[in-house]
């Protein structure tokens, strides 16, 4: 279920297109921010070296079920990546995950309309029913931007990961097709 | 607090290799001959309904590709639980996430037959001791059909907490179908 690299996916305030093998650099700028990272599981581990980085994507970028988006502003300036993971076609679900990449473009709603975007394409192109995410507890900024893409919190997820080692709650949201 | 290295497997590769057993069940790792026998139980409906993500009575070919699948992820410890004259019983699985010390369990007793007899809860009880007391992970996760009250049960007397409700977590027989997340925490363990 890779993404074909001409699609292209178009909301009020950025266009989606396909991860390819050139934005390497890019990621890798994103994920050596520490303000980036925080959010991330990239939190625990080593710095993002272009290498480190490249070998990430060569497991990730064959995955059937992974779908991986870069976000960019509507004059073509990329800021950040979205994508589905553990897409699932016998239970008709997946996860989603996303980060701004550039910090100086948080808060501009650029994120939620990319989740508006990928959440019409996992529903009418992909036929899925159910699209979940998780996320840190203290994260209020995205969990806003997931509430108002129609996320539903469904339960708390005690010490779920490390943050710079220490155990961590996390929310697990998830939105319905019908929802 | 010690991390273990993300790509720390080498450790966990020779760990999978533990047997462990109580007075009443054996854990010990899968070996081929059990396929044949966990393939002819999985023709049974309501054993795969339970499980959730078998369709078909899958073929000997597709079980064996499972079980090399397994095989091949580094972060996956399987064993096949035995009862204690070694008649085998089913599988349970712990598939790790040593970034942040935690796994998820998946566990079956596949002979009906076996069903309600308190195998599947003593197994478990011996997958916690090992995950929490062997790998020091700080949480074993799972999610079960709402409606599978043996397991619930099963999972709540082995110290599993409910976190949340997964609304249409599975399709099951076409229809939509909730989950319950659970999971035990490692200072839920010590509290036992």
């Amino acid at each position: 279920m890779t993404v074909t690299d001409d699609i292209r996916l178009e909301g009020e305030l950025v266009l989606l297109r396909p991860r390819v093998d050139e934005d390497l650099e890019l990621f890798s700028r994103w994920h050596g921010n520490p303000d980036v990272r925080h959010w991330l599981h990239m939190s625990e581990m080593p710095e993002q070296t272009l290498e480190i980085e490249r070998q990430r994507w060569h497991i990730a970028r064959n995955d059937p079920t992974r779908a991986s988006f870069v976000i960019e502003t509507l004059d073509g300036v990329p800021i950040g990546n979205i994508l589905l993971i553990g897409i699932d076609a016998l239970h008709r679900r997946a996860e989603l995950g996303i980060a701004i990449g550039e910090k100086g473009d948080w808060g501009r709603g650029y994120g939620t309309d990319a989740i508006r975007v990928v959440l019409r394409y996992a529903f009418e192109v992909l036929k899925l029913r159910r699209v979940e995410l998780i996320t840190d507890a203290d994260n209020e900024r995205g969990i806003r931007s997931y509430e108002k893409c129609g996320f539903v919190r469904e339960g708390v997820l005690r010490a779920k990961r490390l943050r710079y080692g220490e155990p961590l709650d996390m929310i697990i949201m998830a939105v319905l097709r019908e929802d | 607090m010690n991390l273990p290295a993300p790509d720390g497997n080498i450790a966990l590769t020779v760990i999978s290799e533990s047997i462990l057993t109580t007075k009443k069940v054996r854990l010990r790792p899968l070996q081929e001959s059990d396929l044949a026998h966990f393939q002819r139980w999985l023709a049974d409906d309501e054993l795969r309904r339970w499980l959730g993500s078998v369709i078909e009575q899958p073929s000997v070919a597709e079980e064996y590709d499972w079980y090399v699948s397994r095989r091949q992820d580094p972060d996956t410890i399987l064993w096949s639980i035995e009862d204690a004259d070694g008649t085998l019983l089913g599988n349970v699985e712990l598939r790790l996430s040593p970034l942040n010390r935690r796994a998820a369990v998946g566990i079956g007793i596949f002979d009906r037959g076996e069903w309600g007899k308190g195998y599947g809860t003593e197994a478990m009880g011996l997958v916690l001791d090992y995950a929490f007391g062997e790998l020091k992970l700080n949480r074993v996760e799972l999610a079960t059909d709402e409606d599978n009250a043996r397991a619930i049960r099963s999972y709540e007397k082995c110290g599993f907490v409910r976190e949340g409700l997964l609304r249409e977590h599975r399709q099951i027989d076409g229809r939509p179908s909730d989950s319950v997340a659970m999971a035990i925490l490692r200072s839920d363990w010590e509290a036992r």
